[in-house]
C-alpha cells in the first residue's frame, strides 16, 4: 500500500472543545476521498492540518511519508507546493488577470518565463477558461472563478489536491461540471481530498467517503471497511 | 526574471495604491533627515575650519637673552630633528624689532625710550600635520618649555581648545539628534509598511497558501521601505542644498561675514550618495521592524 496521507490518533481542541478526537485516516496515492459532515464536524480542520496551517494537539500527520507535525516553519511553504488547495471563496487576486493568478505558484517557485507561459496555457485549457486568460477574475462567473482557482491549485503539478467546499457557492449544474473536473484531475494521478457537506456531491463521485461528526469518524456501512478507525 | 519583475512590481503597486501614505512618509522622513543634515553640515564645516586653523597655528619659542649663538644653533638643530616638527624659522631680536615697527608704526615710539631692544629672539615652529591636534600640541609645548635657553613658549591654545570643545559638543548633539530622528524615520516608514501589509493581508494569505516563502512575501515590503528611505533622504539633501545656498547668499551681503561664504561648503557627492544609502538602510530597518511586528519576519 502506497500511503499518501496518514493521520494517526490525531486530536485537536479549540478552547477545550474537541474539534477532532483520535482520528485515524489513511489515504492512498491516486485516491479520491470525500470528507463529509456538517459544519463544525472537523473537515476543514483536517485540510488545514494537511497544509501545515494548524497543528494537532495530539497524534501524528504524514504527507508523502513526511511528518507534517515535525516540519519547521520554513519547510511549510515547500509542503504547500506539493499540496494544491481549492477554496469555497476562490481567493483570487482581483487586480491580476486570470493568467497572472494561475501563474502565481510558478512565479513563487522561480519557474522560467517560457515554462510559466506553457504550463499556465495548458492548465487554463484543461480547466476550460483559456479564452478568459487576460480578463480580471471579477468579470468571470462563479463557475469560471472556481475553474481558475482549480487551475492555480494544479498548475505546478501537486501530488495532492485539497478542496474545501469547492461547490459551496455553485448551483447544481455548475457543481456537476466542477466535480467532473476534479475527477479528471484525479484520473491523471493526483490524490484528491474534498471536504463537503453536500450529499449531491457524494452521489456524483463514486469514491471513498469519510463521514465526520463532531470531530469523530462515523463508521459507514458502504465504506467502513476502507476507513481505518 | 518574472519573479524579480513580480517582486519589483508588487513594491511599486504597494506605493502607488497607498499614494497619499507614501507621499506623507517621504515628506516626514525628508523633514527628519533634514534636521539631522543641518547638524551634519555644521559639524562638517566646523571640522574643516578647525583643520585650517590647526594648520595655521604657529608656536612661538622665545629665547633667553643670555643664550649664546652656539646654544641657539644647538637648540635649532634639536627642534629641526624632532619628528613632530614640520618647520622652524629663526627670528632674531633685530628682525623682531623691524617686524614690530612695520606692524605697529604708531606704537614704535614706545620702544625708543627703552634704549636696548626689549624684544626677544624666537623660533617660529609649525608642527608636522599628524601632530597638530590640541593634545599633541600641548604635550610638545610642555616638553620644549623645559629646554635650556627657552624663556617662554606661546601659542593660541585657548582658542584652539575652545574650538575643539565646540566641535565635540556639536558632534555629540549630531549623534544624539541623529539617533533620535533616525528612530523617528524608522518608525514613520515602519508604520507605512504596516498599513501596506494590512491593506494586502488577504493577498499575503493567498501567497502563503500557494507555498510562497516568508522571504518572497517580505521582499516587496523591504524594497518599498528602501525606496521610501532613499527618496526621503534625497529630498532632504535637496532641501539642505537650497537652504545652504540661501544662507551663503545672505552671508555675502553681511560685511562682517564677508569671505565666510567662500570657506563654507556643501557635502561632497560621495557624502550625498552615502546619505541616500543611509536613508535606504533606515527604510529597510523600518520594514524589518514592521514585518517582525506582524509576524511576517518569522517562518
Amino acid at each position: 500500500m502506497d500511503a499518501m496521507i496518514q493521520l494517526i490518533h490525531v486530536s485537536k481542541w479549540y478552547d477545550r472543545r474537541p474539534a477532532l478526537s483520535d482520528i485515524m485516516i489513511e489515504i492512498e496515492k491516486g485516491e479520491f476521498v470525500l470528507l463529509m459532515g456538517p459544519s463544525g464536524s472537523g473537515k476543514s480542520t483536517i485540510l488545514r492540518m494537511l497544509i501545515g496551517e494548524e497543528q494537532p494537539d495530539e497524534g501524528q500527520l504524514f504527507v508523502q511519508g513526511k511528518n507534517v507535525t515535525k516540519l519547521k516553519r520554513s519547510e511549510i511553504p515547500y509542503l504547500r507546493r506539493k499540496v494544491g488547495s481549492v477554496f469555497q471563496d476562490f481567493r483570487l487576486l482581483p487586480k491580476k488577470s486570470v493568467f497572472d493568478n494561475v501563474a502565481l505558484p510558478l512565479i513563487v517557485q522561480g519557474v522560467s518565463d517560457k515554462d510559466i507561459r506553457r504550463k499556465v496555457t495548458e492548465t487554463l485549457r484543461a480547466v476550460g477558461v483559456e479564452h478568459k486568460r487576460d480578463q480580471s477574475p471579477s468579470s468571470l462567473s462563479t463557475g469560471e472563478q472556481q475553474r481558475v482557482c482549480i487551475a492555480r491549485a494544479i498548475v505546478n503539478g501537486p501530488v495532492i489536491l485539497l478542496a474545501d467546499e469547492p461547490t459551496g457557492n455553485l448551483d447544481p449544474e455548475l457543481t456537476g461540471e466542477i466535480i467532473e473536473l476534479f475527477k479528471l484531475i484525479n484520473a491523471r494521478g493526483t490524490t484528491v481530498v474534498m471536504a463537503t457537506h453536500d450529499h449531491h456531491v457524494m452521489h456524483q463521485v463514486n469514491c471513498r467517503v469519510i463521514t465526520l461528526m463532531q470531530g469523530v469518524i462515523l463508521p459507514d456501512r458502504a465504506v467502513s471497511e476502507r476507513v481505518v478507525v | 526574471m518574472r519573479r524579480l519583475f513580480y517582486l519589483v512590481r508588487e513594491a511599486w503597486v504597494n506605493m502607488r495604491t497607498n499614494r497619499m501614505t507614501t507621499i506623507v512618509a517621504i515628506l516626514t522622513t525628508a523633514f527628519t533627515l533634514t534636521c539631522v543634515g543641518i547638524f551634519l553640515l555644521v559639524y562638517v564645516n566646523l571640522q574643516r575650519a578647525a583643520g585650517w586653523l590647526q594648520e595655521d597655528v604657529k608656536i612661538m619659542v622665545y629665547l633667553e637673552d643670555r643664550l649664546s649663538r652656539d646654544g641657539r644653533l644647538q637648540l635649532e638643530l634639536m627642534l629641526k630633528s624632532d619628528r613632530m616638527v614640520g618647520s622652524v624659522l629663526y627670528i632674531s631680536k633685530e628682525q623682531a624689532l623691524t617686524e614690530f615697527r612695520a606692524q605697529f608704526p604708531a606704537d614704535s615710539h614706545l620702544l625708543e625710550g627703552l634704549g636696548e631692544n626689549p624684544l626677544p629672539a624666537s623660533f617660529v615652529v609649525t608642527l608636522a600635520p599628524s601632530f597638530r591636534s590640541p593634545e599633541s600640541m600641548k604635550d610638545w609645548v610642555e616638553q620644549v618649555q623645559t629646554m635650556e635657553g627657552v624663556a617662554k613658549v606661546d601659542y593660541n591654545q585657548r582658542w584652539i581648545s575652545l574650538l575643539a570643545e565646540l566641535i565635540g559638543y556639536i558632534e555629540l548633539a549630531a549623534i544624539g539628534v541623529g539617533i533620535l530622528l533616525s528612530a523617528a524615520a524608522v518608525t514613520i516608514i515602519g508604520n507605512t509598511i504596516r498599513l501596506a501589509l494590512f491593506a494586502r493581508r488577504e493577498e499575503i494569505e493567498i501567497l502563503r497558501s500557494i507555498g510562497a516563502t516568508g522571504t518572497f512575501i517580505r521582499i516587496p515590503y523591504f524594497l518599498e521601505g528602501a525606496v521610501l528611505g532613499a527618496c526621503g533622504s534625497a529630498l532632504s539633501l535637496g532641501i539642505l542644498k537650497m537652504g545652504f545656498e540661501l544662507f551663503r547668499q545672505q552671508v555675502q551681503f553681511v560685511s562682517r561675514f564677508s569671505g565666510i561664504d567662500g570657506l563654507i561648503s556643501f557635502f561632497p557627492w560621495s557624502a550625498c550618495l552615502a546619505l541616500v544609502a543611509a536613508g535606504m538602510v533606515l527604510g529597510l530597518a523600518g520594514s524589518v521592524v514592521s514585518l517582525l511586528r506582524v509576524g511576517e519576519g518569522r517562518g
